[in-house]
Formats: structure tokens, sequence, C-alpha cells
């Protein structure tokens, strides 16, 4: 059992699987428990409910505990993926707890709205981080705030090397060659613009390549009419050019990756609010239930 | 680059800075947090009511109630006071509002709402099938996990079962299998999986009316048709039987549909071959004369002939009080026709009797049967209604009893009008409704008049109860009398007084008597009442007159000698028809020493008021007068037969109840199981109703009506087995959850008509 969460928490795909399994199993137990539990005569609506108030109370806990910087790196990162494995538990929960149906007045909306858009947001997060991991895309070192400023040095590169004069060409004082025209005229008809801010931003949102490709065709198609000079040139622009599109999908993915952070958090405040005005409203109207 | 629009909700730091978008967030967060609560207190503000709080719209029925304190009792009608609902009151204050609509007894919260009792005796009979019937891994869990005894024991919510805030569809009766199974220790997955068999179902109860199948089929149906082809017989089981009205019950045609064609002539008696053919209701017991004479009881006059009994019905009409309660005990077991064993508080007890039940023909001349009976109690019942001791007595008319009176107790009038005044001050009973109404004794007649009866017909001396002559004892009045007395040993008051004899035109039916007898008794009284005028107003010592002697001999052998032709008017027509057989059709008769009653037919109101008053209180084996009637109507022998077809349940120490209403939803009430007839009608084969019910021959169908216990019963028809139920409730067919056989509420809940008060101005 502990080698199987050992292996659930090291991110393996074996690892995915049997976190999945888990997920699966506790809520398929949540809901068996639920069900016992109201066919006790009693109102399961209270159990589920404070199984999921506890559970958000957790997810709360990790947000403060690391905005207070009280979690070491290595206990972030378990808590991290604790926070992960325990909000899928509790979209079960809440599942359970609205009964398998949709609400109908306008303080359940409210609610069921507040707890969707944190679960949403959540599960969104939890996708760009796997996607990001599982495609690697994007270059050690390289984070968010940095990606305008390696931006601007590819371009400087990238024109850099296509001003680069050809040394034979000086060497023997012959006329220019239109070689170099033609790789101007690439540059500034691709590359110049391809180089001056973000692009391909959908594309790179569903990970399309489909761009790039276009364009390294461009200078792929150029190849066998330039010189080894003009060759080694475009094979330079053709990196450089894989390089910004990495940096653009950087962009995007680290953009997301902070951007869903901005619906996660304020959510969660508001569904804070709304849960404690919710038990409020509950208790009072109980019927007793809980005396 | 320029920074997203929504990022600028956060606040710049002042040092210039970007702040860390973790920060920014937390704003942000922060701020919409505070506008969810001041979204939140304007819709508190704005709102009419609280409906934006509720979980979900009400179920249609309750879709009319607007204020949350309509059923959460403790919410206010105020913005706030609904959150009075945190502090801790009455766990069933919400469930009890329910009930203010959904009327159920007191036991609502208890499970199946029914009694402890109840609820143990069917706990035992379950726990019995649940130690061979293995529960499952889940009934197993729930138990040790969330064990539901406590939770019943300390009262059930309704909401326990009826969640609302369900929206307008949602069906609030809806109960699971899985509800059901919270408490049942055996937990069934089906009907067709491991549901128990039945155990002689449908018979657990026997049914009310004592029907021998198989001996109608078999005897009774055949030897009627061979006698008399003509006679109806049913043919089907329709012929009797139908599913009734609310279609849920098999019910029974009415007696005129069904019965009267063979037993009619039982009730009303036309049958019976011994024995009166009408049941004696008031007469004149017979008494050991001689030994009351010998040991001088006071019993002014009465007939020796008599050998009736005393009727159980004069016995609770004497127990009307304290003090006819203690002269019925002292006489019970007293054979009074043979008293030479008596001690002198016996005779004396005797003697009290003979008063009592001249006090009670008096009264009945005297008043209406509804007054003089209006404080009538069956042992501590509730006072009765008028129209109840209408029924009670039949509307006993009062020419009847006052036959009675002229024929049996001619002096009756002269010795209560004595007897009242000389011990007026100790005696209760009967002088008590004597005394209210105005006194008018025919002193030269003794005949009683009542009062509003007569009086314009007839003028009459009327002499107050203050007269001398009636101030005597009746048996110091019987000794003046004796010597002047034409006939002293018949008609006076003398314990040894022989028989009194019938005029030989006389009718015993009174009932209705011609119009010779009518004018005579009228010119008889009118005669008397001329003679009598003068001698009452001698009799009268305040006007003024000379006072007449004490027991004004010649008067007293006046009156001894002219009752004889009063009493027994002269009949110009004889009946060639006895009385008894006079009353073929039911009503009152006289016949010697007892006035009769004979039933009219099914349903008779005599009868029936005083079994149904009688039943509760008469326990079997008790000697109470209530018992004693109960006894005498109810018995093999008894007249109307109504137990004949009724069956008699022995409630125990709560008495026993004749069977007259028949079964009906209401009838069924307490019972856990159900079944409605109706939709099975339509799926029988060809063999009909005895696709469920077949006749089994041989069964002791009619022992088990011999005692009174209706939960034992052994039914002329084979118990319905659930194989034949699971022909069609199984998973793929019919219906088989809990609720389709199975009731929760076994005593039903209803919904009472709301108190509107009149509009009145």
């Amino acid at each position: 059992m502990r080698s199987a969460v050992r292996r659930a928490s090291s991110g393996s795909v074996g690892g995915r699987s049997i976190q999945v399994l888990l997920i699966a199993a506790i809520s398929g137990g949540l809901f068996w428990l639920v069900w016992i539990y109201g066919n006790a005569l009693r109102d399961p609506r209270y159990l589920d409910g404070w199984l999921l108030a506890g559970g958000m109370a957790a997810q709360v806990y990790f947000h403060v505990a690391r905005k207070k910087a009280r979690l070491s790196p290595q206990s972030d990162m378990r808590w991290r993926k604790g926070h992960i494995f325990l909000g899928y538990l509790l979209i079960a929960a809440f599942i359970s707890h609205s009964d398998f149906s949709l609400p109908d007045t306008a303080f359940e909306w409210a609610l069921w709205s507040g707890f969707v858009l944190v679960a949403l947001s959540g599960i969104i997060g939890t996708y760009l981080t796997w996607s990001l991991e599982t495609a690697r895309r994007i270059d050690d070192g390289v984070t968010y705030d940095r990606i305008p400023t390696r931006r601007g040095e590819l371009a400087k590169e990238v024109h850099d090397v296509v001003a680069t004069p050809d040394p034979n060409a000086a060497e023997f004082a012959l006329p220019a060659t239109p070689h170099d025209a033609w790789i101007a005229d690439l540059y500034s008809t691709h590359v110049h613009s391809f180089f001056q801010g973000p692009r391909n931003y959908s594309a790179h949102l569903i990970g399309s390549r489909r761009p790039l490709k276009r364009l390294t065709d461009e200078i792929d198609s150029l190849t066998p009419y330039v010189d080894t000079f003009g060759q080694a040139k475009l094979a330079a622009i053709k990196d450089l050019v894989a390089e910004k599109d990495r940096l653009d999908f950087a962009r995007v993915f680290l953009g997301l990756s902070r951007a869903w952070l901005f619906v996660h958090v304020p959510a969660t405040y508001v569904l804070i609010v709304l849960t404690a005005l919710h038990v409020l409203v509950v208790y009072a109207f109980s019927s007793a239930a809980w005396w | 680059m320029r920074r997203p629009g929504w990022t600028r909700l956060a606040r710049q730091p002042k040092d210039g800075n970007p702040a860390p978008p973790s920060s920014r967030r937390d704003r942000i967060a922060t701020r919409l947090a505070l506008l969810t609560v001041v979204g939140i207190a304007v819709a508190f503000i704005l709102s009419n009511n609280m409906q934006f709080l509720m979980p979900g719209p009400l179920a249609s029925a309750h879709g009319s109630i607007e204020n949350c304190s309509t059923c959460h009792t403790n919410s206010g009608s105020g913005k706030l006071s609904w959150l009075h609902g945190l502090i801790a009151g009455d766990r069933h204050a919400d469930s009890t509002a329910c009930l203010g609509c959904h009327k159920m007894p007191d036991t609502a919260f208890n499970a199946h709402s029914a009694s402890p009792d109840v609820l143990k005796r069917s706990t035992d009979r379950l726990a019995k099938i649940a130690a061979v019937t293995p529960a499952p891994h889940a009934a197993r869990a729930q138990r040790a996990a969330f064990p539901t005894h406590d939770v019943a024991m300390r009262g059930l919510y309704c909401s326990t079962c009826h969640q609302e805030h369900q929206g307008a569809k949602f069906k609030l009766s809806t109960i699971s299998n899985e509800q059901c199974q919270s408490c049942h220790v055996v937990k069934f997955d089906s009907f067709d999986g491991d549901h128990p068999k039945f155990e002689n179902y449908p018979f657990r109860q026997r049914t009310r009316l004592v029907y021998d199948h198989e001996g109608h089929f078999g005897k009774h149906f055949p030897e009627v048709a061979k006698k008399d082809p003509a006679r109806r017989i049913p043919e089907t089981c329709a012929t009797c039987h139908n599913s009734g009205k609310d279609r849920r019950v098999m019910g029974v045609a009415s007696f005129e549909q069904t019965c009267t064609s063979c037993h009619l002539d039982q009730i009303t008696g036309k049958d019976r071959v011994s024995g009166p053919k009408g049941v004696a209701f008031l007469a004149l017991p017979g008494l050991d004369l001689a030994t009351l004479k010998k040991k001088k009881a006071t019993i002014g006059e009465w007939p020796s002939a008599s050998e009736a009994e005393l009727t159980p019905f004069m016995k609770v009409m004497i127990g009307r009080s304290e003090r006819g309660r203690a002269v019925i005990k002292a006489v019970d077991r007293l054979n009074l026709q043979d008293l030479s064993r008596a001690n002198d508080a016996q005779i004396k007890a005797v003697a009290a009797l003979v008063w009592e039940i001249k006090g009670l023909f008096y009264a009945l001349i005297k008043g209406k049967a509804s007054d003089v009976l209006a404080d009538l109690t069956i042992d501590g019942m509730g006072r009765l209604s008028a129209s109840l001791i209408a029924d009670l007595t039949a509307s006993l008319p009062s020419d009847v009893v006052i036959g009675a009176h002229q024929q049996w107790l001619p002096n009756l009038g002269a010795e209560m009008a004595g007897r009242m005044e000389a011990r007026a001050p100790e005696q209760g009973g009967w002088t008590t409704t004597i005394k209210e109404s105005r006194v008018a004794v025919d002193s030269g007649t003794a005949s009683i008049t009542g009062s509003g009866r007569r009086e314009a017909a007839e003028p009459r001396t009327e002499v107050e109860s203050s007269g001398k002559a009636a101030t005597d004892p009746p048996d110091s009045a019987a000794r003046k009398a004796e010597p002047a007395s034409a006939k002293p040993s018949k008609e006076t008051a003398a314990a040894d007084a022989p028989p009194r004899t019938k005029a030989a035109d006389q009718t015993d039916d009174l009932l209705f008597p011609t119009p010779e007898e009518l004018r005579a008794t009228k010119s008889g009284a009118k005669d008397t009442a001329k003679e009598a005028a003068p001698r009452s107003a001698d009799a009268a010592p305040d006007h003024g007159q000379p006072t007449a002697p004490p027991a004004a001999a010649p008067t007293r052998a006046d009156t001894a000698a002219k009752p004889q032709t009063l009493a027994a008017p002269v009949i110009s027509i004889k009946s060639d028809v006895d009385p008894e057989n006079w009353a073929e059709y039911g009503g009152w008769y006289r016949q010697d020493y007892a006035i009769f009653y004979r039933p009219t037919g099914h349903k008779d109101k005599l009868i029936y008021s005083w079994l149904s008053l009688s039943g509760p209180k008469a326990p079997k084996g008790t000697k109470s007068p209530a018992a004693a009637v109960f006894d005498a109507l109810a018995s093999k022998e008894a007249q109307g037969s109504c137990t004949k077809c009724h069956s008699v349940d022995d409630l125990g120490g709560k008495g026993r109840v004749v069977n007259f209403t028949p079964a009906s939803v209401e009838s069924k009430q307490g019972r856990f199981t159900q079944f409605v007839h109706e939709p099975h009608l339509s799926v029988m084969d060809n063999r009909g109703c005895l696709t469920c019910h077949s006749l089994e021959k041989g069964r002791p169908y009619l022992k088990t009506y011999e005692k009174g216990n209706p939960q034992s019963f052994v039914s002329n028809f084979g118990a319905v087995k659930k194989d034949l139920c699971q022909t069609c409730h199984t998973s793929s067919m019919a219906r088989q959850d809990c609720l389709t056989c199975h009731k929760y509420h076994v005593e039903g809940a209803t919904t009472p008509m709301m108190d509107t008060k009149n509009p009145i101005e």
C-alpha cells in the first residue's frame, strides 16, 4: 500500500493510474457511506456536507500556509499534490451533497456556481501543470517574467544573423549574390514580424504546431537555392524561430498557469462566504435535527 | 507590456515595483468576498421575504405556504428572526406543526406511528424471521456504523422520510425500500428475492360476519333450492361481494340484497320454534309473596301469578342510581320466587326492588321515556342523548305501560303518591323524577295521569302529594283499605294477594288500544274523577273543609273495588290472535306480566343500541347489569339473532363488541399490510375469485367464532401463497417495492376540516 502511494505521488503514468483508481475508490466509498447513512434514518446531507466543508477547510489551509510561507519546498510539493488529490475527492463529495441534481434557487445556484468555478479552475490548473510536464516544451530557466526580454534577444539575434555578410564575398570582391536578397526577403516578409511579439496564441493553447511548421517550411523551401553560407544562415534562423515558438508557448502556458489562480483563489473566497451563510441557514432551518 | 484590464483591480505598490501575482490575487479575492457579503446584505434588505434562502421550491401540496415559520416554528416573520432556529428548542416542534394539517394519533413520532405494544409484537415476530434469514453485509455495516435504534427511540421527525424543498413535482410520500430497511433487521433485496413466505395471509383476523361458505354451498343452498326452486340463491361471488366504493376492501352486499330471503324470519322471530319471540323488556317479576307476607315486607299490591323474571333492561334502568345498584346487587343472586331462605336484609332488598319497579312504571307513565331515563347511564358511561334513549326504548308507547299498570298494578298511583310523601326526604331514584313533574293522582281510582296527557280530555281531581291519605305508607294504607276492599286479597297491597285475573274481554295487546278501550278508560276515569272530586276537596286540609279521616276506609274500599273495571277495560272485540303473533312484524306487546319487544327486522334499533352500548361495559364473565343485557341479546338463542351472523370480539377488560359495521379502509387501520382488490380483478383467470381463494372443505371455520379472540381464525378458504403473487410481482413485471403491499403510517394520516368560524357579525 505504501509503495502504491509512493508510486502514486511519483507522477509516473503508473502512479497516475493508481491515483485515479484511488480517487474513484474513495469516491465510491464516500457515496456508499452517504447511502447507508441516509438509510439509517439520518439526513445524508449533513454527512456529505460536513465532509465537504472539512475538505474545503483543508484546501483553504493549504492556501493560507503557502501564503504565510510556512511550508518548506518539500512540504509544499507534498501539499500541492495532496491539494489536487483532495480536490478531486471534494468534487465527489459535492456531487453527493447536491444529490446528483442541479440547484433550483438563486442562492443554491450561487453556491453551485462558486464550487463549480473553483473546481473547474482547479482542474484547468492541474491540467496545465500536467501538460507542461508532459510536453516539456519550455526551456529550463524560462520564467513568465523573462519571456519579453528573451524574445527581444532572439529578435536581435535573428536580425544579426540575417545581416551578417558573407566573408567569402568580401574576400573575392565578387558581386553580391541574390541569395542574401532572398534571405532578407524571407526575414522581412515572415521572420521579422514573428519575432516582434507573442504569436500564435490560439495554436499554442490547443497545442498545435502548424504555424511553426509553416514558417520552417518556408525556410526549408529556400535552403536548396542558397550556398553553404546561406544554408548556415537559414539553419540559424530556423533554430531561432523554433526557440521563439517555444517562448510563445511558454508565455501562453505560464500566463495561463498564473491566470487560473486569479479565478481559483477569488472564487474560493466567495465560496467560503457563501458556504458560511449556507451552514448558518441550514442549521437555522434544520428542524432541530442536529440537537 | 500592457496588463490585462482585470489585473488592474489590484493595487500597485507605492515603491513602483510590481506586486507579486499572489498578492494581487489575494487582494482581488478579498474584495470579491467583501462584495459578496455586501451583495447578500443588500439582497436581505431588499427582499420581501426569506424565499431566496430556500433550498428549493416546495411540493405542490405545500405550494401555498409562504411563511417559513408555518413549518419552521422557530423562524419568525422578521428578516433575521430565522436565526432563532439556531437556538435549541423542542426537537419535535416542526414535526408537530405538520400534524396541524395531517391529523395523526399521539403515537405519530413512533416508528410506523404505531403504539409501543404493536411495535413490540411486530418486532418480536420479525425477529423470529430474522433469525433464519442472513442480513446482507451492507445492512450489517449500517447497523454497526449508524445504529437506528436510538434514533427511532428518540422519536422520528416527519422530515426523516418526507424531505421537502425538492420541487413542485416531487412526491413527498415516496419512500424507498432502503428507507424501510433502515430499521428492519431483515433486509430483503426484493419481493421475489428473500421476502419471507406468507403466513396464513390474509386470514390473520377473522371476518366480521360469520358466514360459513362451505355450509352454504354444500348444504343450505342445495336444500333451499330443493325446497323452493323459486327462491333466489347466489350464483356468483359478485352476487354478495363487491370491492366497495373505495375499491380497496372486498365488501359484502347489504343484508337486503343477500341474506334477507332466508334469514329475515329468524330476526323477527317468525322461525322461532320455542320461547318468546320478543325480548322481555319490562316485567313484574314473580315473587314469593307468602314469605314476604310472613316477614311483613311492605310491598303494596303485587300480582301473585307472575312467573316473570326481572329483565336485564330493568336492572340497568333501576341501577342507574347508587341505591338502585345496591338493590340490584342485593337481589341478584336471590330466587325471587322462593325467598324462604332469605334473611331480613334480603327481604328488605326485595321490598326495595318492588318499589323501584313500581317507581319505574310510575315514572314511565308520568313522563316521557327520554325524560325519565335522561340520567340513564350504562356502567358509568356518559349521559345518553334523547334520541339514543328513544332507540334504547324503541319509542315505547305510553299506552303499553299504562295498559300494564291498569291491569297489573291498578293502585300504583295511590301507592306511589303515598310513598312519595311518606318517604320523600330519604328517597331518590324515580321519586326525584316523579317529583319534578306535577303529581296528579286520582285518589279515587288510583290511576296515574301523565303530565300533559289527557288533562284536556277529562276533568279530574288532583290531590297534591301532601294529602293525608297519600302520606300513609302503602302498607298501612293497604291495611286500612283491607276490610273495606271488595277484593282485598287480590287487588290491594297485601303480600299474599292472589293473582289478579284478566277480564275476559280484555286484550293483552295495548300497542294499539281499540276505540272502545279508550272510551271505556275515559269514561271510567271521568266517573272516578267526578266521584273523587269532593273527596279530594275534603282531603285538602288547607281548604278549610272538614278533614277527612286519616285513612278514609270507604274511599279505600271504593278504590279497591273500582280498579278492576278500570284497569281491565272492557273490550268488546275479542282478538283471535295472541299478542305475540299480533306483533308479527315487530314492536311492543304485552303478555302475562311482561312487556315484550319483537325485533322489527334487520338493524333493529333497540337491539342494536343495547348491544352497542352494553358491550364495552360487559367484559365476559362479569355480572353487571350491562353484562346481563349483553348476554341476553348476544346469546345463541337471543331474539333478533344478531350474533348468529355478526361476530363478537372479546376485548378482555374493555368488554365485548358486536361487529355490526362492515370492514372498511378505516377498520383496517393499524395493519401493516394492505391489498387493493380492484387492480387484481382483471388479471384473474377463468376460475375467478377461486384463482386466489380456494375453498377448502372440512376446516373448523365456525369453531373460531365460539371464542372471542378475533385473531384466532380458520377460514373456509386456503391462505394466499407468495408464489401466486410472484407470478406477476417480479422485477420484470409488476411493482415489488415495499410500499406496494405495506404501509408505513399504519394508523393513517388524515387532513381535517379547517377551523373556519362562521361569519357572524
